[in-house]
């Protein structure tokens, strides 16, 4: 133990976050202070945004930015920063809970098809092949039409298309993630043990896992809003009036021309989001030593 | 020898998973919800009459008959008669096609240039500021969805440029530069998505490449930066990004759905929507193969091309 003279010594002990945070790459810094603003929006925006969500005559229509208005007036006269506000929080739990969903169920079937093996994981895996070889939003959009119209436009529908979309394509980085540990000793020995698969995948292999699943659900969740929006812009996600941002650019892109503002807005809102999540998730992986391919599709 | 086999094991399993996602598809149109006969024949028809259509499209027949014998269809060709308008599908998909064929070129066209030049600017100014500054610029574009790239151009080019025009309709009596006019804007979209998945890791090739020491030779015997890199560092590079370009055309595929509907361009994609918004059950199932059809052949391509460039996949 070195003696501290007084002028070395820091007020307050850095505590192990902010040495973190010190020391983590500047793209997760900015991803971190960029998400940290939506979740701040998203969570506090209902209570101070100026107008209500479905709030009409709040100026003239397609009037464009003011101070008062900043993303213009939409076509049926609501104030669009407020609708943009009010939508943060639908956009983000419909992003986070279809790809949480989508991990689970695609970490698990993996995990067991990948510890199984034999026929069962042949089984499983030429079937997640074949639903991976119909394109992304093709699939989704052929999912929300089979659905039919009882559930068409309601939030757990997003969310099942979502997880339903991702969770192939996690299975099988599940898989072949199981592959490479499977046969390492603990493994062989929970099973000589009499463990159930269940409880080997429990116990074993998700902790072994959880590296390479995490930095996954960071990628798929930074997708996942493009997913939802273009879901709604489509017309196969959320309804109107719903704040959506993605069906708001659909809605008030017909009178692009008059008033491109109230395009802009959610599109800001939209994409930031998403280049915050994407510079996370590439820190993220920089510091678990892991290369990611950003924008995956 | 082992080659060879390697490359009939890939087709072979791409034609099973081709088999089994003509399967998905038959089973979600299936489930699509609502009664065929009387989406044809409207509300208003008498029992009898659906009844008759019922039997004349054999919608009485057990599911996995119906199955093989859509499928037997298939094989000889024929994609059957679309329920809504009436016409063969092979008629309304042919102009389609073309248009969407014309359109991904374009794309195509763009892709390259948009990838090569900031991959080479950036590799030549590694951790400059250059290459920060490109980096970021590569990961907000990367970040957009499709709809809004497509948003954001027609702001700035239609909107406020007015050079091109909103919607991008065209026919038969389209003249070659109002063409031209009308698939730069969905055309450059596409590109640009494709490019931007691309630099990065042409990106990193390059550097790698840079760093061999073939290079250093070609160096140290005087030659230009820009010179070495054009004939030497680039086709070594080019090499693995030759299997993102593939899975850029199998994005391509999927990606023409949504940029065609922003531009209500007339062609593959946005009939794909219109089939499925309109829920015609035979235009569905041919489109949606067709993409899946496009899709795991592009995927077929990258894999074995990169069997067929790489030594060590090759012996092994």
């Amino acid at each position: 133990m070195t003696t501290v003279t007084p002028s070395q010594a820091p007020v307050t002990p850095p505590s192990g976050l902010a040495r973190f945070w010190r020391r983590a790459p500047s793209s997760l810094r900015v991803g971190a202070i960029i998400l940290a603003i939506h979740v701040v929006v998203a969570v506090t925006g209902p209570l101070w945004a100026p107008y209500g969500v479905a709030q009409m005559g709040a100026g003239i229509p397609l009037s464009g930015a003011s101070l008062a208005h900043p993303f213009g007036i939409d076509q049926l006269g609501r104030d669009v920063f407020s609708r943009v506000v009010h939508g943060g929080h639908i956009v983000m739990l419909l992003a986070l809970s279809g790809t949480l969903l989508g991990l689970v169920i695609g970490a698990v079937i993996g995990l067991l098809s990948g510890y199984l093996r034999g026929w069962i994981d042949e089984v499983i895996m030429r079937l997640v092949e074949a639903m991976i070889s119909i394109p992304f939003l093709v699939l989704g959009l052929l999912a929300v039409s089979a659905a039919g119209p009882e559930l068409s436009g309601s939030p757990l529908l997003v969310i099942m298309v979502v997880a339903f979309l991702y969770a192939p394509r996690i299975a099988r980085l599940a898989r072949s993630a199981a592959l490479e540990i499977v046969t390492k000793d603990f493994v062989t020995i929970a099973r000589l043990r009499g463990e159930s698969p269940w409880s080997v995948v429990r116990r074993e292999l998700l902790p072994n896992t959880t590296s390479v699943l995490l930095v996954e659900f960071a990628v798929r969740t930074g997708y996942a809003p493009v997913l939802v929006g273009s879901l709604g812009f489509l017309g196969f996600g959320m309804r109107p009036p719903t704040p959506e941002w993605g069906l708001m650019i659909s809605e008030n892109r017909t009178l692009l021309l008059a008033s491109p503002v109230t395009v802009l807005g959610p599109g800001l809102m939209l994409a930031s989001l998403v280049v915050g999540l994407n510079l996370f998730t590439e820190g993220l992986a920089r510091i678990l030593g892991r290369t990611v391919q950003i924008g995956q599709r | 020898m082992t080659v060879l086999r390697l490359i009939a094991g890939r087709v072979l399993v791409s034609l099973l998973t081709l088999l089994l996602v003509s399967m998905l598809i038959f089973a979600f149109v299936e489930i699509l919800p609502g009664d065929v006969a009387s989406r044809i024949l409207g509300r208003d028809a008498t029992e009898a009459s659906l009844a008759v259509l019922r039997e004349r499209l054999h919608l009485n027949d057990p599911a996995p008959e119906r199955y093989v014998r859509w499928l037997g269809t298939l094989l000889t060709g024929d994609l059957g008669t679309a329920l809504t308008s009436a016409r063969p599908i092979n008629e309304i998909l042919a102009p389609r096609i073309t248009n969407t064929l014309l359109l991904s070129a374009f794309a195509l066209a763009i892709y390259f240039p948009l990838c090569l030049i900031p991959a080479a600017l950036q590799a030549l100014n590694r951790d400059r500021s250059l290459d920060h500054a490109l980096s970021v610029v590569t990961l907000i574009i990367v970040s957009l969805p499709e709809f809004l790239l497509a948003t954001l151009l027609m702001v700035v080019f239609v909107a406020w440029a007015g050079l091109f025009p909103a919607m991008s309709v065209v026919d038969d009596t389209t003249s070659f530069w109002d063409y031209l006019r009308a698939i730069a804007l969905p055309g450059t979209t596409l590109g640009v998505v494709m490019a931007v998945y691309a630099v990065r890791m042409l990106r990193d090739n390059l550097i790698e490449v840079l760093d061999a020491d073939y290079i250093r030779m070609a160096e140290f015997k005087g030659l230009s930066r820009w010179r070495v890199m054009i004939r030497h560092a680039l086709p070594n590079a080019l090499v693995p990004t030759l299997n993102v370009t593939a899975l850029n055309l199998a994005y391509l595929v999927g990606g023409v759905v949504v940029v065609e509907k922003v531009f209500a361009f007339p062609g593959f994609g946005s009939l794909l929507i219109d089939a499925l918004q309109l829920r015609d059950a035979p235009l569905i199932e041919s489109t949606v193969l067709i993409t899946a059809t496009v899709y795991i052949g592009a995927n077929l391509v990258a894999d074995v091309g990169a069997v067929l460039l790489n030594p060590r996949l090759r012996t092994g």
